[in-house]
């Protein structure tokens, strides 16, 4: 049974990038435009990895990450977050909220894949 | 789905953002939006830019980043929004459109126009931003590993060792550590691997989501100690990871740190510029010191012995860096000694210089007439001010003249190789300072005799060795201060000149009448002749000839002399007198009738009256009684052909020059000048006995004795009038 990656973004063409590495490498993707979005698509199944965006509308990925990591499924899912180069603070933020993995984007698929295989293995 | 189908969405999603942006963007003007507008807009642009990068559309990336931190400071408030911004902006955003229709839809690149607009547009961004550097706009670079420097790979048992003990929290964090020493493997091969559970508490005391391994491991790879440490990014907060070095790697890290840029002198960047210490090994050093520090009282830890201490850095590799780090201190130190500048302002300023000491002249000279001593006094202050201050600049010239000398050991070992004689260089009075013009036109003349001093001067090894002298040859260059000249002198321990051959040969050039009395002096300096050319191998003199008087000239365009001394069979030396500096002096101002002359103040030894009895005396021959010594003189008035009848008192300037003593007599001792050197022109070359002019205070014209050429022509008058008596 493959392990299944949670993609927030509210980049369509990102998550389907994103999706499109992740499936090549033997993972299940689970997309989700922004933190409401994917908050409603985890009903308890089990998730291995979350990659989440900072800045997206209706919920960014800070209070996303807060959110998942109270709930008890999710307490030791690990999280990759997307930062920038600009965002030093947000960095922080995240990793306090519980995103301890990070990607500077913009990123190449194949940097991605690095980070996630350094979390998970397929 | 496909890579295709996803770029389909990227072009579809980023035409519908730049259709927002458009909207968000006429609005902003007229009607101040909300910050999550604002943000809505700034996200548009960073997701286009962001899944630009997913499909390597790096142009994309690179315009839309500028436009991406016009907006971030629009949203933080850092710029505010005007008529100009918003219009600049939707020019962006149209080339953004377009940059998407042409790059990611057709796959094209940009024609030069369109790349010119957009570098336009950029720049006016930029200058928004107050040109301030806006970070890399590219992609950030893919590192790649370099390989060891050995090329042939690590040897056997040449292994890195890591240990890592993982933070109790780890796996709260949702991280897995044997997912990490997978990956490790990914760029290189684990050899061993041990897990240190010794921290393992009993099984009831153990919290089952707390991690209490340790693990160590030998590890194969060619990766560098940044990259390893780099597997463990997510988790580097979160334990302890000391990274050992292969032991081959220690003779890389040695031979980097030698070869470091030295744009650093901190030892913490030196180690992490060779690769030795990774940035945050440094950190967490800095932290350790600090702590130790707060700690153990006042005394801080050197870095490097924390580094050690705390097992990042081999002993061996912080000694080099030590070391390497002294170096660069030095240097830098050296730099930060010496201020280049230009020599054509250090000549401004010495001109200005020489104006402002002439018109302090005049100054004073008013100050004097007019008998107000408050005047005169304040006058005497910026007068001394003004001399401290020539003197000053004129030292701002003065140049070692070891440097030129040391070019010389290059000349003789060239030329000693190339004539086949063994000759050695010996340097003297290398930190005597003179004149840097002087330096520079001192150069060829040297090179003229010192080549000769070898070439002729110097016997080949087998005469010397009959002579009894050392088969090895060997030239001095010296230099050394002498009353307010410098001198420098080129010595051989040859065979010496040969007097009388070079008496015959000037005698046969019509150079001296054959009935001439010439001292062992006048003979040598007869090699200084134009036209005393032997072609006949006479002595080993010969080929001197030529460009001797070349040599001679130059010194004397330079306000020098040159003479030779020699001993037969114990060598030669060429002795020349330089002025100090070329452009100011201090001098001896004298008054014959109403002509002022300058004596130059250095070669000055004293003034003494010419009392009546010698006055007397004086009227039929030219020297006088001083303190039992003969003092021969120059009258000036005769000399020059002043008309003025002499004063009631006469005055003998005693000059010294060379070792020879002489005597000017002059009506008047008006005192120390400051002497502002002024060459005579071309029509007055010819004049011996004038070595130049200078303008007093009162505008009047003074003359500058040429001592030297003084006492040489009277001299050479009283040689022939004795002649001429006899």
């Amino acid at each position: 049974m493959a392990k299944t990656i949670m993609v927030v973004d509210d980049s369509a063409s990102l998550r389907q990038v994103v999706g499109i590495a992740l499936k090549g490498a033997g993972f299940e993707v689970l997309e989700a435009c922004d933190g409401k979005d994917a908050l409603s698509k985890i009903t308890g199944q089990k998730i291995h990895l979350i990659i989440s965006d900072v800045n997206m509308p209706n919920m960014d990925g800070i209070s996303f990450v807060k959110e998942v990591k109270k709930m008890a499924n999710y307490k030791f899912t690990p999280v990759i977050m997307l930062t920038t180069e600009s965002q030093e603070a947000k960095k922080q933020e995240g990793q306090a909220a519980g995103a301890k993995a990070w990607v500077v984007k913009p990123f190449q698929p194949a940097q991605m894949l690095a980070a996630v295989s350094k979390l998970i293995m397929p | 789905m496909s890579m295709d189908q996803a770029l389909q969405t990227y072009i579809e999603e980023s035409h519908g953002l730049l259709e927002e942006m458009e909207r968000i963007l006429l609005r902003l003007e007229s009607e101040p939006q909300d910050d999550e507008t604002v943000n809505a807009m700034f996200r548009a642009a960073h997701t286009i830019k962001g899944s630009a990068g997913l499909f390597g559309l790096d142009a994309i990336v690179a315009f839309t980043h500028v436009v991406e931190n016009v907006l971030e400071a629009v949203r933080d408030g850092t710029l505010a929004v005007s008529g100009e911004l918003v219009e600049l902006l939707l020019q962006c955003r149209d080339h953004i459109g377009l940059l998407i229709t042409v790059v990611a839809e057709s796959a094209a690149a940009l024609d030069a126009e369109q790349s010119a607009t957009g570098e336009a547009l950029a720049a006016r961004l930029r200058a928004f931003m107050g040109g301030a550097p806006m970070g890399d706009a590219g992609m950030p670079a893919v590192q790649e590993s370099p390989l060891a420097a050995s090329g042939g790979g690590p040897l056997e048992g040449d292994y890195w060792h890591l240990s890592i003990a993982f933070g109790h929290d780890v796996l709260r964090n949702g991280m897995d550590p044997i997912s990490f020493i997978r990956y490790l493997s990914t760029i290189g091969d684990i050899v061993s691997l041990n897990v240190d559970d010794s921290a393992l508490p009993e099984l009831d005391a153990m919290d089952p989501e707390a991690c209490y391994l340790t693990y160590s491991l030998d590890f194969k790879s060619e990766a560098d100690k940044q990259t390893i440490e780099d597997v463990f990014e997510f988790v580097r907060d979160d334990c302890t990871l000391r990274i050992f070095p292969p032991p081959s790697h220690l003779a890389t890290f040695v031979d980097r740190l030698e070869h470091a840029s030295g744009n650093t002198d901190m030892l913490g960047q030196l180690l992490m510029e060779a690769g030795v210490l990774t940035e945050h090994e440094l950190e967490s050093a800095l932290r350790a010191q600090d702590s130790m520090k707060a700690a153990g009282g006042d005394a801080q830890p050197p870095i490097g012995e924390v580094l050690v201490k705390e097992g990042m850095v081999q002993k061996e590799v912080v000694d080099v860096a030590l070391e390497k780090q002294r170096q660069i201190r030095d240097h830098k130190a050296q730099e930060a000694r010496f201020v280049r500048v230009s020599a054509e302002k250090l000549d401004e300023l010495i001109n200005l210089v020489g104006e402002l000491v002439i018109a302090g002249a005049g100054a004073s000279l008013l100050a004097r007439r007019s008998g107000d001593t408050a005047l005169h006094e304040a006058n005497s202050a910026v007068s001394n001010l003004v001399e401290e201050i020539r003197d000053g600049a004129l030292k701002l010239r003065m140049v070692e003249i070891g440097e030129t000398f040391n070019r010389f050991q290059r000349v003789v070992r060239d030329v000693s190789k190339e004539i086949g004689k063994d000759i050695g260089l010996e340097i003297g009075g290398a930190e005597t300072e003179l004149d840097k013009t002087v330096v520079e036109k001192i150069g060829d003349p040297l090179m003229h005799l010192v080549r000769n001093a070898m070439d002729h001067g110097i016997e080949p090894a087998a005469v010397r060795m009959a002579a009894g002298k050392p088969a090895r040859g060997s030239v001095r260059l010296n230099a050394y201060h002498d009353s307010g000249s410098i001198v420098i002198e080129v010595a051989d321990d040859g065979g010496g000149l040969k007097k009388d051959r070079i008496l015959r040969k000037a005698i046969e050039r019509g150079i001296v009448g054959a009935g001439q009395n010439l001292s062992d002096g006048e003979i040598f300096n007869l090699v200084f002749e134009a036209g005393f050319s032997t072609a006949e191998q006479v002595s080993n003199l010969s080929g001197r000839g030529v460009g001797m008087d070349v040599v001679k000239r130059n010194i004397q365009a330079l306000r020098g002399t040159v003479d030779i001394d020699s001993t037969e069979g114990q060598g030669t030396t060429v002795r020349i007198r330089l002025p100090l500096t070329l452009a100011i002096i201090d001098g001896f101002l004298v008054g014959v009738g109403k002509s002022s002359f300058v004596v130059p103040l250095d070669m000055v030894l004293e003034c003494v009256e010419l009392s009546e009895a010698d006055r007397r005396l004086a009227a039929t021959r030219n020297y006088v009684n001083l303190r039992g010594e003969v003092l021969p003189f120059v009258r000036l008035r005769d000399e020059f052909e002043i008309k003025a009848p002499p004063g009631k008192r006469e005055n003998i300037v005693v000059v010294q020059y060379g070792g020879q003593k002489a005597g000017f007599v002059v009506d008047e001792l008006l005192g120390e000048f400051q002497t502002v050197i002024k060459p005579l022109g071309s029509v007055f070359r010819h004049l011996k006995s004038i070595s130049g002019s200078t303008i007093l205070g009162t505008g009047e014209v003074a003359l500058i004795l040429d001592v030297p050429a003084l006492l040489q022509l009277g001299v050479a008058r009283d040689g022939q009038r004795l002649a001429h008596e006899t």
